[in-house]
């Protein structure tokens, strides 16, 4: 689904409770055409391959952008926001579909390497199988250009996990921000390397950008897609409000 | 007969030929096949330690086996030491209190530490090496990609010339792991 420009969104199903008891769970995945040489496009957060409920994520994800006129196979960078499988599980077939490079925040490759060794028992107890992913770039705070116009801001935003990542757009005023927050509610701070209070103080971080598209993680029963300035910041103050206190 | 009682009459063939074995079994080969049980129950226990089970439980298991109590310790400890792991040190802790408690030797847990600090040490140096020598060029095929800014930072640790390099100093931390443990299979 085209967005705005060249940024297009692809919304795992999960606004009513019915579609998250079929579809499972997968993260919203989203697109930006033509960004690198050679009209290669950049994906943010491709998901899993298969979920818990047996749903082909992938698959998926191949058809709905084909609908829109672009393929898979023309992928030259995969951005993961967080080292979750639920993100960035699909990330190395895609490599193997498409060449692309694969990239995530420097500090949670860190995690990703206490995952697969001593954190892996305790995540496969909470239902985290961790497929394997080989990044060939990191991304930390600071400007991220591609092509030959496109920049984009990388934005440390811990809180959900220790090296989470947000792409912030300043041109778009578009923000990409995984698993920080949703519509309503925020992403949970219960899985090794969340913290509450940094999650907190990531969200105030984010509330000062000049942002007229959220694009969140996931659906998880409310719209993933929160557009314009007032309701962005409704959100948010809606977030303060509602959730700061029991997190 | 069920696939279960073909599997019990098994079992029970197994350990008749074993009974039968070992009445023209000389004391030497009865030796080697004790020896090999206590290993099982050494490793078993080993295993069993690392998932939880505490150093006083481990004593309880160790007082059925009075006699053989020294072979099976050492047997524990072989066991402890081999999953040692230079490279994911989660269980270092735990082994260390094992050592600590059935060796008394405070100097093989000091050459431990000793040892994964500086392999660290090593390590960390050596990838900043690698990093220098080919984050440029890196740098440079990522930019013919189109990907740039200071928010880039290429990742080496897939590359042959990273691999190469940890797996010489794998095994020469391996190595040296081995020695300093050597004491504790003639307690």
């Amino acid at each position: 689904m085209n967005l705005v420009n060249n940024f297009y969104a692809y919304l795992w199903p999960g606004v009513t409770m019915q579609e998250m008891m079929k579809y499972g769970n997968n993260c919203n995945s989203y697109l930006v055409a033509n960004a690198l040489p050679g009209n290669k496009h950049v994906l943010v957060d491709p998901g899993q391959v298969v979920n818990e409920t047996r749903q082909k994520c992938l698959d998926r994800l191949i058809s709905e952008i084909k609908k829109d006129g672009l393929k898979i196979e023309d992928v030259g960078l995969i951005i993961n926001t967080h080292a979750h499988p639920d993100h960035y599980g699909a990330s190395e077939e895609i490599r193997k579909m498409s060449g692309a490079q694969v990239a995530i925040g420097k500090e949670e490759n860190e995690f990703l390497k206490l995952a697969s060794g001593e954190m892996s028992q305790a995540l496969k107890s909470m239902g985290f199988e961790m497929p394997e992913i080989h990044p060939d770039l990191y991304l930390s705070e600071g400007e991220l250009r591609l092509g030959k116009d496109l920049v984009a801001q990388i934005i440390l935003i811990p809180g959900h996990s220790d090296g989470h990542i947000g792409i912030y757009w300043p041109k778009e005023k578009i923000f990409m921000g995984g698993d920080l927050v949703f519509d309503g509610s925020t992403g949970r701070v219960d899985i090794p390397g969340g913290s509450a209070e940094a999650l907190k103080a990531s969200i105030e971080l984010i509330a000062k950008l000049d942002i007229e598209y959220l694009l969140t993680g996931h659906q998880y029963g409310s719209p993933g897609i929160i557009k314009g300035k007032d309701e962005i910041k409704h959100n948010f103050e809606i977030i303060r409000r509602g959730i700061f206190p029991y997190l | 007969m069920s696939g279960e009682d073909k599997e019990l009459k098994s079992a029970f063939d197994i350990a008749m030929e074993k009974a039968r074995k070992l009445g023209g079994l000389s004391a030497e080969d009865k030796r080697r096949l004790r020896e090999e049980e206590l290993s099982d129950i050494g490793q078993a226990l080993g295993k069993r330690y690392l998932s939880g089970l505490s150093i006083r439980d481990v004593e309880l298991e160790l007082g059925k086996y009075k006699e053989d109590r020294q072979i099976l310790i050492r047997c524990i400890l072989a066991f402890l030491v081999d999953k040692i792991s230079l490279t994911e040190p989660g269980d270092i802790e735990r082994v260390l209190e094992a050592i600590r408690h059935f060796s008394e030797s405070p100097k093989v847990i000091e050459d431990i530490r000793g040892l994964i600090s500086e392999y660290r040490r090593a390590g960390e140096q050596s990838r900043q090496e690698i990093r220098s020598k080919l984050g440029t060029a890196r740098r440079k095929a990522l930019a013919r990609k189109g990907i740039s800014g200071s928010a880039v930072e290429p990742a080496i640790e897939a590359s042959p010339e990273w691999l190469e390099v940890k797996q010489g100093l794998d095994t020469s931390y391996q190595k040296r792991l081995k020695r300093i443990t050597l004491p504790l299979q003639t307690l």
